[in-house]
């Protein structure tokens, strides 16, 4: 039980320093990236990037993960999968639901209410691509 | 070293007194010791006391449902008063009572008496969760007084972000109540792990500790989820904002999606200690030990498991993609396996055992007529197809009650009268407990099936009013349901009468070999009088020498 606690009191503050000086890097790194717009999507995927590492490093230095074994990381590894799977399950739905919901001969247009309020859910041209 | 499951005295040691008078109920005096205690089975009290209040108001709002429903029109409230009737009767008996009950008052008592321990790993967070656990019953009954709401205990939107109604207060009620859940739970995994007396490894562990490990497991990884999603609703509902609200770029069945990441497993969090609970009193009535105990245990955590991948299924009509609601149909269908070997297993466990049919056993049999019932119209409620024409129909009520209700409250039933000896030291009347299982059993059904019947024909939930063809159906289930009310009541008086003049019971009336009565009864303060050592595995009849009986 102590050992890991005994591992983490070897270094000094040094390593915390600089764990929290790439925190802001990567801080300031986002916000510029916020500025600049890269086409098709590339900016939330290098941000998202971006915040991955971020929180691997907390948790492997601030949350001590890196000198913890088994039970600890098992029971992170767990918590990660069912974030997975809460995404994953959530964002199939949502990828799937126009196209198969209605089939693509089905006329969904003429069916919208006519009217200035006729606006369309945004999902509706993507369903037009396929 | 005794060949007994536990340690035995040796035969010139003083036979263990009938009635322990150094127990941890008399051990400090005033209410002041109560509301500080750190002593689990102390706190394990406290939660029988509140969550029974929690039970009783439950069942007040439930009967006003039936009764109100005697009559296809206006009976006896009106339609609002109506809408938050159900809402409250869902909202009491899921979170006040049936999440928090087995755990809270049998986890809290018997987990480290079972596994040889002084007491849980947080003493103080115990009685933290006590405390979340009031204060989150305080104020959703605030909210029930000041309004009350009427979106029904699911709180959909857009209806909860827009109702004029106050779903506020029950919001945060909810949320500080999946607080204590989230620490009782951290508790008992902590517990388990770290607190097991030397001789109870994990293959020898009482299989309700298995499944309040299983439990605990859930109420760590989905609670918070639904804590989060209460207050996203809280915070649209007062403030305005967007997340659910198509309008504003949100979307409501991500709330569905969200609010059933929890509330799904959630279902397994009521049903695993009920399942822990039929495990020791089928073993100890059927003296027997149980029949395939690794395949028990380890199902507790396949359901836990899977019981993550089905949440979908409360979504089939309300625009889930195609896909996702085929996806979730099959991985429901898993459950049913799990739930089919502890079935089987327990079924073999009772074949060829010396039954004793005693009260706690009555609530064993009602269990698996009730859960296999239950179970097995969940199963056809997860084909989409047929899900399509019995959605929010009487027919889901039948269903989850019959899981919900006749699961989860006859293992809450048979665990009550099955330990109410060793935490109380009196025994009640069997007579009068039979009597009151029969009018459960036989309530339970006339209330239950009729409502199947009803959802078939087409009767909506959450109605107010209905067509005069559904009437005699109607009755029969409001009948059914004070058939239901009065057993309950029955048990109420005759448990309480038993404190003042029930038989002593002894260390262990019904000659289980279950690890937690080798202690007194009541126990003492300290758990056990010595350590005792643990050298065979709970519940072995094998030897059937009754020298080697506890005490």
């Amino acid at each position: 039980m102590s050992a890991p606690e005994h591992a983490s009191h070897k270094h000094g503050p040094g390593r915390y320093v600089a764990v929290w000086a790439a925190l802001l890097v990567f801080t300031a790194l986002t916000v510029g990236l916020g500025r600049i717009h890269l086409a098709g999507g590339w900016s939330i995927v290098i941000a998202m990037v971006i915040a991955t590492v971020k929180a691997s490093l907390v948790v492997l230095f601030f949350m001590h993960m890196k000198e913890h074994g088994g039970a600890s990381r098992l029971v992170l590894a767990t918590t990660l999968v069912f974030v997975a799977l809460l995404m994953g399950l959530v964002l199939l739905d949502n990828a799937t639901r126009f196209p198969l919901a209605n089939p693509p001969t089905e006329a969904t247009l003429p069916l919208m209410p006519p009217g200035p309020d006729a606006t369309l859910p945004a999902a509706v041209p993507a369903r037009a691509a396929h | 070293m005794s060949l007994s499951p536990v340690s035995i005295p040796p035969p010139s040691a003083e036979p263990a007194p009938l009635f322990n008078e150094r127990n941890y109920l008399v051990a400090e005096r005033g209410w002041r010791s109560w509301l500080t205690t750190l002593d689990h089975k102390r706190i394990g009290m406290i939660y029988l006391v509140l969550t029974l209040v929690a039970f009783l108001l439950g069942g007040i709002y439930a009967m006003v449902i039936r009764v109100e429903l005697l009559t296809p029109g206006p009976t006896i409230i009106e339609a609002v008063t109506y809408n938050k009737a159900f809402t409250l009767h869902g909202v009491i008996m899921i979170l006040l009572f049936m999440i928090p009950a087995i755990p809270g008052i049998f986890g809290n008592f018997f987990i480290p008496l079972m596994i040889g321990a002084r007491d849980v790993a947080f003493p103080r967070l115990n009685l933290l969760s006590v405390y979340l656990y009031l204060a989150g019953m305080l104020i959703a009954i605030f909210g029930m007084i000041h309004g009350g709401a009427d979106t029904g205990w699911t709180f959909y939107t857009p209806y909860s972000t827009t109702t004029i109604t106050k779903v506020w207060p029950i919001l945060l009620g909810g949320f500080i109540l999946g607080m204590g859940s989230i620490v009782t739970g951290l508790n008992f995994i902590v517990t388990i792990h770290t607190l097991r007396a030397p001789g109870i490894t994990w293959m020898k562990m009482p299989l309700f500790i298995w499944s309040a490990y299983a439990t605990s497991v859930i109420q760590v990884l989905a609670t918070p989820v639904l804590g989060i999603t209460l207050l996203l609703v809280a915070v649209e509902n007062v403030f305005g904002f967007g997340v659910f609200d198509p309008a504003r770029g949100g979307d409501p069945v991500l709330f569905q999606h969200l609010f059933w990441f929890y509330s799904h497993p959630a279902v397994y969090i009521m049903i695993l200690p009920a399942m822990g609970v039929i495990s020791e009193v089928i073993q100890a009535f059927s003296r027997k030990n149980v029949f395939g105990y690794r395949a028990v245990a380890l199902s507790s955590l396949g359901i836990a498991f899977v019981g993550f991948f089905t949440w979908g299924h409360h979504l089939f009509t309300s625009g889930q993609s195609a896909v996702d609601a085929g996806v979730f149909g099959v991985l429901t269908m898993f459950v049913g396996i799990f739930t089919a070997i502890k079935v089987f297993n327990w079924t073999a466990t009772l074949y060829r055992g010396s039954i004793s049919f005693q009260t706690p056993f009555a609530y064993v049999v009602a269990f698996l007529f009730f859960l296999v019932f239950g179970g097995m119209t969940g199963i056809a409620l997860a084909t989409v197809a047929l899900d399509v024409h019995w959605q929010d129909t009487y027919f889901v009520v039948a269903h989850f009650h019959f899981i919900m209700v006749g699961g989860t409250i006859t293992g809450f039933l048979g665990a009550i009268h099955y330990w109410w000896p060793k935490m109380t030291g009196k025994m009640y009347s069997e007579k009068w407990g039979l009597i009151a299982a029969t009018f459960i059993f036989l309530g339970f059904n006339f209330t239950f099936v009729p409502q199947f019947l009803l959802g078939n024909a087409g009767m909506p939930r959450r109605y107010y009013s209905y067509p005069e063809r559904f009437w005699p159906l109607n009755v029969a289930s409001t009948a059914g349901a004070s058939v239901l009310a009065l057993g309950f009541v029955i048990i109420l008086v005759y448990l309480l009468l038993s404190l003042k003049y029930g038989k002593p019971a002894g260390p262990n009336p019904w000659g289980s070999r279950g690890y937690e009565w080798q202690t007194l009864s009541p126990p003492p303060v300290e758990n056990f009088e010595s350590q005792p050592t643990y050298p065979r595995p709970p519940h072995d009849y094998d030897d059937a020498n009754p020298a080697k009986e506890f005490h």
